[in-house]
């Protein structure tokens, strides 16, 4: 039998590993980012302050060197996290710190005319927030939200190093074991693929009911 | 040992992995740029097959995780019998997903600039060649420099991915530190401040260098 064959099953554990990283860490960088997003525009000063700092840091720092400082580095205040957690908790912040950006100029794009209009009939800030501008800004956003969740899934791929056991480290078990590389390496990026293609399908159908928000 | 103490017993091996890093940075922009520009003019030629293949390669490249291509290029063409050292496999892995991202950065300056100035160019007889030399890119250039640049600082960022093979980069530097003093944050934190200050400059310096370009050109 083939080793790819053989290799299969490891694979299809990676797979429930990467996609579970992928979307717990997705869906808490989201609504991070909307509460980030919120705070960078009507936030004050030095809550401003703040999220412009953390944004710059996640932004200008190597993902792979904020992974280790949780992981490795955080040990040196006593904090022993497990590998998976430590790789959630850095796909959130890492996650959180891009979805900020992208919801700031999501929800800016949407006019200042909608929340004036909004108050003057009297709805509160969180409703015109749920019912009129997110919505509204969702359906602007839709492409940069879609490169958002396969960047975040080729970002999974950085926790084996770590020992997370994903598709990356299968696939790297594979190669040691095997000796065959050029086999495991190539399944791996075809398990990628066809990841990736499935978010963007699914995105593909979300825009299309979102877009009666345009 | 206090901290600035460890961290000078340390700085010319980090100051060494620096020099790594700049290297592949300036080694993978070089190439992701040429293979960007070709992806952008097979993109917008009328050919129909070059079109397709560069679409594909783009949609194929930004697809797979960059990791993945790395370990493709320096453990799978390995075993083919492609042998690459690290820093090779890296340049070719960065330069060929950059390039991938470069293309698409390209061609929408390339197709922004207005069809009309190429016609005008054209009727006064200018040759092909020219018209895209002297009239098109120059025009393309100011819309091409913003995200040009953002992409140039995350090349920085990813060339820390080859510490997963081995290669002696700034990454590879504190990771090594980190089992020879047992003191991770201090190590990891050292990586961090150079690598930073690396981002900040890069960026503002580019920042000011395109608010220049933007100033001379209106």
């Amino acid at each position: 039998m083939h080793v790819a064959w053989l290799y299969l099953g490891p694979f299809l554990q990676g797979t429930g590993v990467t996609l579970e990283l992928t979307i717990v860490s997705t869906v808490v960088a989201l609504v991070a980012g909307i509460l980030g997003a919120l705070g960078m525009i009507h936030g004050g000063k030095i809550l401003r302050a703040v999220l412009v700092v953390y944004v710059e840091l996640v932004r200008g720092l190597p993902p792979i060197l904020q992974l280790f400082i949780i992981f490795f580095g955080l040990t040196q205040f006593g904090v022993q996290l497990d590998a998976f957690s430590a790789a959630l908790i850095w796909l959130m912040v890492y996650g959180a710190g891009y979805a900020i950006e992208v919801f700031r100029a999501g929800i800016q794009d949407v006019s200042e005319g909608q929340w004036e209009a909004a108050r003057s009939v009297g709805m509160g800030y969180f409703t015109t927030l749920r019912k009129i501008i997110l919505p509204q800004a969702f359906a602007l956003m839709m492409p940069e939200l879609t490169n958002f969740t396969v960047l975040q899934l080729k970002n999974t791929t950085f926790v084996f190093f770590i020992g997370v056991a994903d598709i990356m480290y299968q696939a790297q078990q594979g190669a040691a074991s095997t000796e065959q590389p050029q086999v495991m390496f190539v399944m791996a990026a075809l398990f990628y693929l066809v990841l990736n293609g499935g978010i963007s399908r699914v995105a593909a159908l979300v825009e299309r009911r979102l877009t009666a928000y345009r | 040992m206090s901290l600035f103490s460890i961290w000078g017993q340390y700085f010319p091996s980090y100051l060494q992995g620096l020099g790594v890093t700049i290297e592949l940075t300036v080694l993978s922009l070089a190439l992701a740029l040429v293979i960007g520009f070709v992806l952008a003019l097979m993109r917008l030629s009328k050919v129909r097959g070059l079109v397709i293949v560069a679409t594909v390669y783009t949609d194929v490249l930004r697809a797979i995780p960059v990791l993945v291509m790395l370990f493709i290029a320096y453990y799978s063409l390995g075993a083919i019998g492609i042998k690459l050292s690290g820093v090779e496999a890296a340049v070719l892995t960065l330069g060929a997903f950059y390039g991938a991202l470069y293309g698409e950065v390209f061609r929408g300056g390339i197709s922004g600039v207005d069809p009309g100035q190429r016609e005008a160019a054209a009727a006064l007889g200018l040759p092909p060649s020219s018209v895209m030399r002297k009239v098109v890119l120059p025009q393309a250039f100011l819309a091409i420099l913003p995200p040009a640049t953002n992409r140039f600082a995350d090349i920085i960022k990813d060339t820390s991915l080859v510490v997963t093979i081995s290669v002696a980069d700034l990454m590879l530097q504190s990771y090594q530190a980190i089992s020879a003093t047992y003191r991770p944050m201090d190590m990891l934190g050292l990586a961090a401040i150079m690598y930073f200050v690396v981002y900040l400059l890069v960026s503002r310096v580019l920042a000011r260098w395109e608010l220049n370009v933007q100033r001379r050109r209106s």
